[in-house]
């Protein structure tokens, strides 16, 4: 017998308190979308960090291998329990995601565009089989437990020619299925210079 | 590396204890089997496995002696110290057998085959004539003792080139000629019978055609065994030479008080130091390739010798594999029942030293005694240490099924893409974030973190990374001029190229003394959404004056924090050229 409440990940830190119950659920499927810039990666690595908090295992596919390994750091993600997987040709993409989530607790996955929505239900199913959570970036074409978007950041500390990136106020809208279907927007500030 | 191999360890040292059986054939039975047979013995058909009786019938006349693991132990200590006048860096293996780092040593006597000769004549001495120095034993035709010393590049290789060996000369592969030396040995050299029986199946019946296959391919089929028999068969190590050094807290002492002078006492303390050193080690996810074991006494000897600790394979492949499973405790480990094999002969060799009234009395000089009093302390240190499975990936903490469940996916990926798709971030010392970061092949061992090649810092800069092991991410605060996090978590590589404009529209330079020629007032870039836009603030330049000692490679160039359209970027502009170097997605 497992609790519903134990088939939970907790989200470490303030996004933690914005998404309903705390955490990821266990086999299900979470959506980040958001425009470029506008803090998306972040939020993906924020998802990551939950598995690596909870001493599970966390993996990335990460197409065009941009990832900033040190922001993934920052996120609170156990590097030596990350994998990040590159240079994945499109025929193989549904395969790759789905031996992930074979092995893997938390899978974030850039979707390229033209994702089957058949493959997104295998996907899903998959990771309600292992228990596993595919965090989705892109252009998801199937269901979703719980749905992040990344509206807008807004930095200060950095002034006309002088200054630092410093604070980063992330505005999020969070929606989910059932009980947390209404859109919640909340805003989410990072940036360990809390001060500036 | 040089390899010294003593075929029938046993014989041996029965031998040096009791000359009367040189010349005759000799068998050392351990509970009613052949465990060694002497030259003149095997000549007869007398071979290892033998039961006592059959090796009777087939060889009359026939000298049978009991196992006599300290005799063993004793003897071996005695050509240790023979050997480690010439070359102190040795490793032992097991009873017999042992392996020299040939760098030093080489260079010093003037070549590999110097050192051989020289080792092969110090050998000699002790185990012929060492035993009673006036006695004119050597000319009574013992002949030179059955040792062979092979000479290659790793130490496999150099094993199998000491099998290859004749007696009394050393068998010496040239450096970098160890993959071509291996490829006609047959697989069976693996001591693995599971591995070679099923390459001989597939049809790769030698280590050449084994070491032809690409390593994805053998990972993915083979698993983390045949990678590390993949590796040996292509002449290198099985574990990449990047050992991690272990922690120092994880040395294990035990002191004695009263001092011990009875081995079985030192020898109960030592299986419980090795039991507990291996699963301490086990709990940070470490294998223990290569174990000191250190002694002291009352009167302030100190003693020392290196071990090295196989795989189990090539251990049930040894030549005392049954005493060592028997030497095992019933719920121990094999690793430990090794480990404390080890440990029990070496105490043995040194501690048992003062009992035999006859060597008492006999001429034997002072040094020959180690030990003149009781222990007082023995200490196990970890010299060498590999991570276990096949990843520095970190068990700390983590569910040990996780980890195993994870490692099968990314090796099946692994194989499925090819082991540099599958990586891992490892952090570095670094100025721009993607300097700090290094992707390392899942599995690999990672680089050896790169504090040493840190730019000098200038006196009175105040470098704020003391403790650069504390935690993770002051590892990059350390280097003066890194930009300070946030990190940005899309770094692009290469960078994508950009334009950095002025309010005239023209691009924005940097002079060599770092000023600005106009205000940026517009970034644009395809890789931005929209093609960028109006910059809204922005920091900078700050020069990067890159790899200044090399003329060659040396680079400058100024990097910009810009927010634009919205969006934070960083920045690089280099030679008139600006790229987007990462975005602060």
């Amino acid at each position: 017998m497992v609790l519903a409440g134990e088939r939970r990940l907790a989200v470490p830190g303030p996004l933690g308190e914005i998404i309903p119950g705390g955490g990821l659920q266990r086999g299900s499927v979470v959506r980040v979308e958001g425009p470029a810039g506008s803090g998306a990666t972040s939020l993906v690595l924020i998802l990551l960090a939950a598995a690596t908090v909870a001493g599970e295992w966390a993996a990335l596919v990460d197409g065009d291998g941009v990832l900033g390994g040190l922001a993934a750091a920052e996120a609170g993600v156990a590097l030596d329990r990350l994998a990040v997987v590159r240079a994945v040709p499109a025929s193989l993409y549904g395969r790759v995601v789905a031996t992930l989530l074979d092995g893997v607790t938390v899978v974030g996955a850039t979707i390229p565009r033209g994702f089957r929505p058949a493959d997104a239900r295998r996907l899903e199913a998959r990771a309600r089989e292992r228990a596993a959570v595919l965090v989705a970036a892109g252009s998801w074409p199937g269901e979703a437990a719980l749905r992040l978007r990344a509206e807008h950041s807004s930095w200060s500390g950095l002034g006309r020619g002088e200054g630092l990136l410093g604070r980063r106020v992330l505005r999020v809208a969070v929606s989910g299925r059932g009980a947390a279907g209404r859109e919640r927007v909340a805003e989410l500030v990072t940036g360990s210079c809390a001060a500036a | 590396m040089l390899c010294l191999w003593c075929p029938d360890w046993p014989v041996v040292a029965a031998r040096r204890a009791d000359p009367s059986l040189e010349g005759v054939p000799v068998v050392v039975l351990d509970r009613g089997f052949v465990l060694a047979a002497s030259v003149e013995a095997r000549a007869e058909g007398v071979r290892r496995g033998l039961r006592r009786r059959e090796a009777e019938v087939r060889c009359p006349g026939l000298v049978i002696r009991p196992v006599d693991s300290a005799g063993e132990a004793r003897a071996f200590e005695a050509l240790s110290r023979a050997v480690e006048v010439l070359a102190p860096r040795l490793a032992l293996d097991r009873p017999g057998l042992l392996f020299v780092p040939t760098r030093g040593p080489s260079r010093y006597f003037g070549g590999d085959e110097a050192l051989a000769t020289r080792l092969m004549a110090g050998v000699a001495a002790v185990l012929v004539g060492g035993d009673r120095p006036g006695d004119d034993e050597v000319a009574e035709g013992a002949g030179e003792p059955d040792v062979r010393i092979g000479v290659a590049d790793g130490v496999f290789a150099a094993r199998l080139a000491a099998r290859r060996a004749t007696p009394g000369a050393a068998f010496v592969v040239p450096a970098g000629e160890s993959p071509a030396f291996l490829a006609p040995w047959p697989v069976r050299v693996f001591d693995d019978d599971d591995l070679a029986s099923l390459l001989v199946r597939l049809g790769l019946s030698t280590l050449g055609d084994f070491a032809g296959l690409p390593e994805a391919s053998v990972l993915g089929r083979f698993g983390l065994a045949g990678l590390g028999a993949h590796r040996r068969a292509r002449g290198e190590d099985e574990h990449p030479p990047a050992l991690r050094v272990p922690p120092p807290d994880l040395e294990l002492h035990h002191e004695f008080d009263p001092p011990v002078s009875r081995v079985d006492t030192a020898v109960f303390a030592g299986r419980a130091l090795a039991d507990r050193l291996l699963a301490e080690l086990a709990a940070d996810g470490l294998i223990c390739t290569r174990v000191r074991v250190e002694a002291e006494t009352e009167h302030g000897e100190r003693l020392a010798r290196s071990w090295r600790l196989s795989a189990g394979g090539s251990a049930r492949g040894g030549g005392s594999a049954g005493r060592l499973q028997g030497g095992g405790g019933v719920g121990s480990s094999p690793g430990s029942a090794i480990l404390a094999d080890r440990v029990r002969g070496q105490l043995e060799a040194w501690v048992s030293r003062d009992e035999g009234p006859a060597r008492a009395e006999a001429g034997r000089s002072a040094d020959d005694d180690l030990v003149t009093s009781g222990l007082t302390l023995l200490r196990l240190v970890p010299e060498e240490v590999v991570v276990a499975g096949r990843s520095q990936l970190g068990l700390w903490g983590g569910d040990r099924a996780a980890a195993e469940r994870a490692g099968r996916a990314l090796v099946r990926l692994q194989s499925l893409l090819g082991p540099e798709a599958v990586t891992t971030p490892v952090l570095q010392g670094g100025r721009t974030p993607d300097e700090q970061v290094a992707w390392v092949p899942w599995g690999d061992d990672p680089p050896a973190l790169s504090d040493h090649c840190r730019p000098p810092v200038p006196p009175g800069y105040s470098d704020s990374g003391g403790d650069l092991s504390a935690t993770n991410v002051q590892t990059s605060a350390g280097w003066p001029g890194a930009i300070p996090p946030p990190a940005p978590a899309v770094v692009f590589q290469p960078a994508r190229p950009a334009e950095l404009l002025d309010a005239a529209g023209q691009p924005v330079v940097v002079s060599g003394r770092g000023e600005a020629s106009a205000e940026p007032e517009r970034l644009n870039s395809l890789a931005l959404p929209r093609g960028g836009g109006p910059v809204e603030a922005w920091a900078g330049p700050w020069l990067q004056d890159l790899r200044w000692w090399d003329p060659a490679a040396r680079r400058r160039r100024a990097l910009w924090q810009v927010v634009a359209a919205g969006i934070a970027c960083l920045v690089s502009v280099e030679g008139g050229e600006a790229h987007l170097e990462a975005v602060y997605d």
